[in-house]
């Protein structure tokens, strides 16, 4: 007997087609709508009204979206820092703990030159040496996979442990240079006042929670894009991301790109702590280790499909989902942040997901299968 | 076909969220007005507190059945007292995104902001600044502004009478106990545990096990089986989950919680007591202060005498002598007579921090940075 039946075909592109970068990526946020929608009703929670708040308290309101990219700014940096590794294959998950050394980096120069630095110097020192912290903290796990070819993703992973503890430490383990000597209670040492920017301000009395570090993010983002594209040591590491023996047959240095891409990697990581000191801080904070923005810049590159411009959308939606969950607890019929959470891994889950889709082509065939 | 019909709904829904989404302000500002209503009809029949607006904000979640839990309760009791509804936020994180929140908690018309983690403070305070008219209450910490009080309590009081079950308890004498970080509040709370246990067996010791978090069950657990290897056959601990207690229980260990004392049923043979928190009157009070048009920014430091620390119930294996000792120091405690930091009292390194008949002072004990004598461990963590 023959049955005929259907099953799904997933099938590579070959080339993807254009109106695929586009609709995939709708189409994906809409589903998880849906799916988080059902989700809000089965909970008893009107879910257009809930993504209405959403919207309004994350995106579309004025403090909603100042909020939200005054969180996005060191997201984009941590975002960044992981599509430049991720591209050249290189999967460095130490974004983290390089943010955190970024901030001790920044504050150290915030309270040592600061006071005697106008804020036109003081405030890029400390960016500076956030980056330059960051890069020293991925400095090992580079050279180990360059020289040695160990695994970057154990050992960056491992360095984040390291430099949480080592926060802790600072903080509330010992009574050294980064902790307020002013207080017995466990507080960062602030950094001198020219090493901090105010927030953004419009129409006077409008004082906002995003700071001017903001665009210094979006630079780095566009300059990056223009880098890789026009420059060799962009062509280079494109080069080797796709095929590491074409490029040693070219010629090319793999343990210098290789290195190299890691501490840009974590220089842009260290940037983002660094943010964090000049805007909000203005110390060493243990409060940034309750954040995750870090392992959310993971989540942000893959989104962007490693695209240096998309991480400044990808990291603003993600923020604002953050944002705007926060509020939805604040409402006539709040929203518990367990479902806000849940909201927050559909749209991402899915807008990932979605990625399945661009790539392949999925279709349903028609199969005979002979029974017996 | 298929695939288009599929897509063009799609773009359908995309297109109807952003209709949605241009009329959404007037569904909101309506929402508002018919609460507004409902909260006019249900006016407390004794006095009207309506126009009291609190938010509270929580680092975890009231499931964690200790230091949010306690303030959720002490919430729930205001909310019942004062006859109104009181927006919690949990699982904020410190920082930025805390400002975030505090700041959109006062645009919203928030006029009571209750902050129950340390690192709040500094967020809080910045937002406090930006509306004076609002009143910011922040638990735990130490700086105040005009709009903007703090409130904590004697929890030591408590912590030195669950010394003295702990103390009666061991066979050993040796005791441990499990701590979140080494800043004073928790100095402070070793050291009145030891105090207590001292007290009543004066050979005992107690070793620390740090954690670097408050609340962590897995690395609690893991601290407090650390301890019971060394021999400790009594844990106290300083931390938000009852990990220790699970601990505890299985190695026949008995302990004594903190926070609340909701799961001593769940141990019944090794539970002892715990040192208790009583947030609900204080909140009761800044809420009819706010009434009032007052914002108390007076640093407010609870006690065993006002209420807000308590100690909880007795485990079985607590024996009579020892609960009526402890009803005896608590009652001391209560009157003034019997204040547990009165010295002489040396550190864990040999150096006098208390003078023989003299005792520590408020401003000391809450910026105390060393550890007892009798503790084994580093106040440096």
């Amino acid at each position: 007997m023959i049955l005929l039946g259907r099953r799904v075909q997933v099938e590579q592109r070959m080339a993807v087609p254009k109106s695929a970068v586009v609709i995939v990526p709708v189409v994906s946020v809409v589903f998880a709508l849906v799916v988080g929608g059902v989700f809000l009703a089965l909970t008893g929670h009107p879910p257009i009204r809930t993504y209405l708040d959403l919207l309004d308290n994350g995106y579309t309101s004025f403090y909603g979206i100042t909020d939200t990219l005054g969180l996005a700014t060191p997201l984009i940096c941590t975002g960044l820092a992981a599509a430049f590794a991720f591209r050249m294959n290189l999967y460095s998950i130490g974004q983290e703990g390089q943010m955190y050394l970024g901030m001790i980096g920044g504050t150290w120069v915030g309270i040592v030159l600061a006071d005697s630095l106008p804020p036109l110097i003081a405030v890029p020192s400390v960016l500076v040496f956030g980056a330059i912290a960051g890069a020293a903290w991925i400095a090992v796990p580079a050279f180990l996979r360059a020289r040695l070819g160990t695994s970057e993703i154990v050992s960056t992973l491992l360095l984040n442990y390291v430099a949480l503890n080592l926060v802790n430490y600072f903080i509330f383990g010992s009574t050294g240079f980064f902790r307020d000597p002013t207080t017995s209670f466990p507080q960062g040492r602030a950094v001198a006042e020219s090493a901090r920017l105010s927030p953004m301000a419009f129409f006077t009395d409008k004082v906002t929670n995003a700071y001017p570090t903001l665009f210094v993010a979006i630079l780095l983002a566009v300059f990056l894009f223009w880098f890789m594209r026009v420059s060799n040591y962009g062509y280079e590491t494109a080069v080797y991301a796709d095929s590491p023996n074409t490029a040693r047959y070219a010629g090319m240095n793999s343990a210098w790109l290789q290195s190299s891409v890691l501490l840009v990697s974590g220089a842009l990581a260290g940037v983002g702590g660094a943010m964090y000191v000049v805007g909000p801080a203005g110390k060493v904070d243990p409060g940034l280790l309750q954040v995750g923005l870090g392992y959310a810049g993971i989540v942000v590159a893959a989104l962007a499909r490693y695209n240096f411009l998309a991480v400044v959308l990808a990291a603003v939606l993600f923020a604002g989902l953050r944002t705007g969950g926060n509020a939805l607890q604040v409402s006539n019929d709040p929203v518990p942040i367990a479902i806000a959470v849940v909201l927050q891994g559909a749209v991402l889950l899915f807008a990932l997901g979605g990625e399945l889709f661009r790539r392949n082509k999925v279709t349903l065939v028609r199969v005979q299968r002979a029974t017996t | 076909m298929k695939r288009r019909k599929v897509i063009a709904a799609a773009f359908a829904a995309a297109a109807m969220i952003v209709a949605a989404a241009c009329g959404g302000d007037d569904a909101a500002e309506e929402v508002t007005e018919e609460t507004e209503a409902a909260t006019e009809e249900t006016t407390a029949p004794a006095e009207d507190y309506s126009m009291v607006k609190a938010a509270v904000v929580y680092i975890t979640t009231p499931g964690d059945l200790g230091w949010s839990y306690m303030h959720d309760l002490g919430i729930a009791y205001m909310e019942e007292q004062l006859g109104i509804e009181v927006t919690r936020l949990e699982l904020i994180p410190e920082g930025a995104e805390a400002t975030a929140v505090y700041d959109k908690l006062a645009r919203d018309g928030y006029n009571l902001i209750l902050g129950t983690s340390f690192g709040y403070m500094d967020p809080m305070l910045e937002v406090a600044a930006k509306y004076p008219d609002v009143c910011f209450q922040h638990a735990s910490g130490y700086k105040t502004a005009d709009n903007m009080g703090n409130y904590f309590g004697a929890m030591e009081e408590a912590r030195y009478l669950s010394g003295i079950a702990a103390g009666a308890a061991s066979a050993s004498g040796k005791l441990g106990y499990v701590a979140a970080f080494p800043i004073p509040e928790v100095l402070r709370g070793i050291n009145a545990f030891t105090l207590g246990a001292r007290s009543v067996n004066p050979k005992a010791t107690v070793q620390v096990a740090w954690t670097s978090t408050w609340y962590d069950p897995a690395k609690e657990k893991e601290a407090a089986e650390s301890l019971l290897a060394t021999g400790a056959d009594v844990l106290g601990m300083h931390q938000d989950s009852s990990a220790t207690g699970e601990a505890a229980k299985a190695a026949g260990a008995k302990w004594v919680g903190y926070n609340s004392d909701v799961r001593a049923a769940d141990f019944p043979d090794t539970w002892l007591t715990g040192p208790v928190w009583n947030w609900g009157p204080h909140y009761v009070k800044l809420g009819k202060d706010v009434a009032a048009g007052i914002c108390d920014n007076s640093p407010y430091y609870g006690t065993m005498a006002d209420g807000m620390i308590t100690l909880g119930t007795f485990g079985s294996s607590v024996s009579q002598e020892t609960q009526d000792l402890i009803a005896e120091k608590a009652a001391a405690i209560i009157d003034g007579s019997l204040l547990p930091f009165t010295g002489p009292i040396k550190d864990n390194e040999g150096k006098e921090q208390i003078a023989a008949g003299a005792s520590a002072a408020l401003g000391d004990l809450l910026g105390q940075s060393y550890l007892v004598e009798g503790v084994i461990g580093s106040a440096k963590g």
